[in-house]
């Protein structure tokens, strides 16, 4: 039995933060979780797939986070519980549902469950969800520990189903990916039926039809939701206020940042003289609470990871409440004490908190920090992001990169979301010169496919992943052969979500839940989009070389390439080698013109080593995932391949 | 200051060759290593390389090509830019009574000494051009046999080199070739390079220009379906047409002129028209679309030619003082042309690396 389903009340785990979530979720009864892979969220949905047959949940990965989102809201509008997870920009994507969802309101209770990177750790973007909570006036809860983790989100379905409407869980990167200790409550034996009732009266919430007209009642009624929540807020126990009663400075703070602030305080001994309001409800504002706070004192610092959005929404109050709590002086990140961009940490809110109260502490001594800089500077070898042993991506770019050159020198390619992201880098031998959103390299492609008619002459490319390929692609390319445009896809399927830890999608033949389910062609998709297909194993690089030249040369609208090859991590490849490498040393040329080592400076797989003594290459046994290309680059053939039984 | 170390490798190539546009795509560098390839009648380097001293800067006829060396390597004197070169003697030629029924190009010259050089065992292997559809192929031949496919003139800038490169690479001796005077003068650059280098005897062909193939193949696709062409033609002048023949009897007719914009950059800095490097040049007769213009210049050349007439495989005749005079007069031409270009250019003589090298009192005599 996982530990995620300790049916003893007041036990204690150590918990990841998603676990914690996950654990939340179970003690509200969840029945529905839905959700697109994307770090951090992604062990949400995992964990909740673990125990899916225990505890009677509907797990699934959807195509996308917008039909994640409608999957969720369905079992809601059927009486049900539900959760639905998704990183920062996946809110974006399920956005356009989600604006006409907080009209509509729900009715079983749904969360939403966003889980924000700042700092971009495993994003190409620092998105920041909370602004949808605002924008789209539904509530926000931020929880500032592991317990609350658990326990925010069982509330947040109490919450969601006491107002009809979806609630917001956001969630940080140090907050879903780190663990602390989480006291269990109890799990409930509740079943719940589920039924769509639209038989009642038209505007019923709780019989009569869902949807976001008429307008301007319905968006009332959500505002009238929005002040119930304000009044909810004004006594939860997610909000509370540590310091001296009447403090110097006030931090008003939220999720990871109030574990920071409080590790500031500990290290400058401010606890006597700075306080801290912690809040968990971060939209909308309890305006009670935060006057009574704001009145404590007259200089107010605000911590919060990115854009301003506390801070913006605390100036507001205080500006509306100005009579009762007199004029402030705000220290955050439009006066310039705190960054904008990036994590937050304690050392810049010790920084802060030291210009605002002239205190002398350095975090970091001048010297210790110029000379670690300069030891790394000398000492340390360059390591760029790579591509792992025998990545397919890797084979895959050198013939993109080849077949660029070939036609001209002049051609791009427009990247997409995945591992292969690292093609900007020397890795994929820096073929992408676009990366954006998830699909946004096909719908680019479509545009400079079109651009012949002002001139442009350069051969245009897209890359995208299988997953991706579901998940955005389809509708891209559609527009792409429409339109005629001209331009060519390369698909690196690699048989799954690998990069977010091989889930499955739409093209597999199984689901979250080990179900065998009718895998979605994609070569058969393409085609019927009306795309010249060709499938070929990225590992033949010559085969795949002549193919994607021909295709590139075909000027006759969109031709889609299918490049497919297991990940060297997968589940598929079992960490079994197809071959056993060695490299002949008589025969490797080195440094020698005919190679200039090849394979260790260009081809670059980490499995090939360089040995400077000798002035050959080797291979390193232990990481080498044996997959044989390598005995194609080496353009002496000195790198021999022998089959594994 | 340390100096800057100046490099003769790929990065230089790029510079000096690719990015002033003078590569015609010889094929010297491709497959000497994985960094060169030939793609569509085009040089493309795939990936960077950081060999400071490569053999594709010291083949490329197209940077810090020292002529004054290789023509002292080759003939024993300083350059002296006159318009043909150094030789022996130049006549008219055809193929012999031998190679009656062969079909080449004109008189057929080419063919018959490499049928004949290979047949004798002068030569053990040659490297020719092929052609698919209009794209020129690099061909290495071991038979007598496989020359007589690879007749005909192609025109279009040949990677023909890469297949030299890759027979050396394999182990070849003695290996003939046929090129344009770029290529020619690549073999030259590859025999002073190392001493022992396996090339046998080297066949140049009179050129003016190359067309591109990128460019040319959409031009003769309008006209005409590629995959039945049979021959391309260019006769001697004063016809200044391009003539493509299909083996379905439609003939393509367009005036040079028209042809001359698919010119590579890289042919207008040639100041080479009868490939001055090489054992024996072979070219069109003007006037005369039966037979060749012939230029023997070295004594293993001599030695070939005579013993192929002998035997029977080429018929010579004296060539008429009015063909000799057109001939120093139109290689004449090309070669101020190409000088001027590279002199506006700055491309001769200058720090740190140029395309062309050579002694002041020419350069001197050649401006004036």
């Amino acid at each position: 039995m996982s530990y995620l389903i300790d049916p003893v009340a007041g036990a204690t785990y150590l918990l990841m933060g998603n676990e914690a979530i996950v654990r939340g979720a179970l003690e509200a009864g969840v029945n529905v979780a839905s959700g697109y892979p994307g770090t951090p969220s992604s062990e949400i949905i995992e964990n909740l797939s673990r125990i899916a047959r225990e505890r009677n949940v509907y797990v699934e990965w959807s195509s996308n986070e917008k039909v994640a989102l409608e999957v969720a809201a369905a079992a809601s509008f059927a009486g049900l519980r539900a959760l639905c997870a998704m990183k920062q920009n996946g809110v974006n994507v399920a956005s356009d549902f989600l604006l006409h969802l907080v009209y509509s309101g729900t009715r079983g209770g749904i969360i939403l469950v966003s889980c924000d990177d700042p700092g971009a750790l495993s994003s190409v973007n620092e998105g920041e969800s909370r602004y949808f909570a605002r924008q789209l006036e539904m509530p926000l809860l931020e929880p500032g520990n592991f317990q609350e983790a658990k326990d925010m989100t069982k509330w947040a379905f109490e919450l969601s189903e006491e107002l009809k409407q979806i609630v917001m869980l956001r969630s940080v990167t140090r907050m879903s990916h780190a663990s602390g200790n989480v006291t269990y409550g109890e799990l409930p034996n509740t079943k719940r039926k589920a039924e769509f009732k639209f038989k009642g009266f038209i505007l019923d919430p709780d019989e009569g039809i869902i949807s976001s007209a008429p307008v301007e009642w319905r968006h009332k009624e959500q505002q009238n939701k929005l002040n119930r929540a304000k009044e909810i807020f004004e006594n939860s126990p997610f909000n509370y206020y540590e310091g001296p009663e009447k403090p110097e400075l006030l931090i008003i703070t939220s999720s990871a940042c109030y574990l920071y602030s409080r590790e500031a305080l500990d290290v400058l001994g401010l606890k006597d003289r700075v306080g801290i309001l912690k809040l968990g409800t971060t939209w909308p504002l309890p305006p009670k609470l935060l006057t009574k706070y704001l009145a404590k004192t007259d200089k107010v610092m605000i911590v919060e990871e990115v854009i301003p959005f506390l801070e913006e929404n605390v100036k507001v109050l205080a500006a509306e409440k100005a009579g009762e709590v007199g004029i402030k002086k705000f220290y955050g990140k439009n006066e310039g004490f705190l960054p904008m961009v990036g994590e937050m940490n304690p050392d810049l809110v010790i920084n802060a908190l030291t210009s605002i109260l002239g205190i002398t502490y350095t975090s970091v001594p001048q010297e210790y920090d110029q000379s670690a800089k300069l030891s790394a500077f000398v000492h340390a070898p360059v390591r760029d992001q790579v591509f792992c042993p025998g990545c397919p991506h890797r084979a895959s770019f050198f013939t993109i990169r080849k077949a660029l050159e070939l036609e001209g020198g002049n051609g791009f390619v427009c990247g997409d979301i995945g591992c292969y992201t690292m093609a900007v880098r020397p890795t994929g031998f820096e073929t992408l010169k676009t990366v954006h959103s998830m699909g946004s390299g096909m719908g680019l492609a479509s545009g400079f496919g079109k651009l012949d008619q002002f001139g442009m002459e350069q051969p245009v490319l897209a890359v995208c992943g299988d997953s991706t390929f579901y998940h955005a692609v389809i509708p891209a390319l559609i527009n792409a052969v429409h339109n005629k445009s001209n331009a060519t896809l390369v698909i690196l399927d690699n048989g799954g979500t690998a990069m977010t830890g091989f889930q499955p999608h739409p093209g597999q033949d199984f689901n979250v839940l080990g179900e065998t389910v009718p895998a979605i062609d994609m070569a058969r998709i393409c085609q019927a989009i009306g795309a010249r297909v060709e499938i070929r194993n990225p590992f033949e690089l010559n085969d795949t070389l002549q193919t994607l030249t021909e295709l590139m040369e075909d000027k006759r609208g969109v031709k889609v390439l299918i490049l497919s090859q297991f990940c060297a991590l997968s589940p598929q490849r079992r960490g079994k080698k197809n071959y056993e490498m060695r490299v002949d040393e008589t025969l490797c040329l080195g440094e020698e013109c005919g190679c200039g080592r090849f394979c260790t400076r260009v081809f670059r797989c980490p499995g090939l080593v360089w040995n400077k003594e000798k002035g050959k290459a080797e291979i390193d046994q232990v990481i080498c995932v044996g997959c044989g290309v390598c005995a194609d680059v080496c353009p002496r053939g000195a790198i021999n391949r022998k089959e594994v039984a | 200051m340390e100096e800057k170390k100046v490099t003769r490798g790929q990065q230089e190539i790029r510079e000096m060759v690719m990015a002033k546009g003078l590569c015609t795509g010889c094929g010297a560098c491709i497959n000497l290593c994985p960094y060169y390839r030939s793609h569509r009648g085009k040089t493309a380097v795939l990936f960077p390389c950081t060999v400071e001293n490569g053999r594709c800067f010291a083949f490329c006829p197209k940077v810090e090509v020292d002529l004054d060396a290789l023509s002292s390597f080759l003939f024993g004197t300083t350059y002296e830019a006159s318009p043909l070169g150094s030789y022996r003697a130049i006549v008219t030629a055809r193929g012999g009574e031998k190679m009656k029924g062969v079909k080449a190009q004109a008189g057929g010259t080419v063919t018959s000494l490499i049928y004949y050089a290979l047949r004798k065992g002068f030569i053990s292997g040659a490297v020719l051009t092929d052609r698919e559809g209009l794209l020129p192929v690099p061909k290495y031949v071991k038979t007598p046999e496989e020359v007589l496919k690879c007749a005909q003139s192609k025109y279009s800038a040949a990677p023909t080199l890469a297949s030299l490169n890759e027979a050396v690479e394999k182990g070849a001796n003695n290996i003939g070739v046929v090129g344009t005077p770029c290529q020619i003068l690549a073999t030259g650059q590859m025999k002073m390079y190392k001493d022992s280098y396996p090339i046998g005897l080297v066949v140049g062909l009179f050129c003016t220009w190359a067309v591109d193939y990128r460019q040319f193949e959409p031009f003769v696709a309008e006209r005409i379906e590629i995959g039945r062409i049979s021959k391309v033609d260019i006769p001697p002048p004063p016809a200044e047409i391009l003539q493509v023949f299909s083996d379905n009897g439609t003939t393509m007719e367009v005036p040079l002129s028209e042809i001359r914009p698919l010119v590579p950059t890289g042919c207008l800095y040639c100041i080479d028209m009868t490939s001055e490097f090489s054992d024996i040049s072979v070219g069109v007769l003007e006037g005369r679309p039966d037979m060749n213009t012939l230029i023997i210049r070295t004594e293993r050349g001599q030695e070939l030619v005579a013993e192929a007439v002998k035997d029977g495989y080429l018929f010579i005749q004296e060539m008429p003082r009015e063909n000799l005079e057109h001939l120093i007069w139109a290689a004449g031409n090309k070669k101020s042309r190409g000088l001027k270009r590279a002199l506006e250019e700055n491309l001769i003589n200058v720090e740190p690396l140029s395309y062309l090298r050579l002694n002041g009192e020419t350069l001197n005599r050649l401006i004036a």
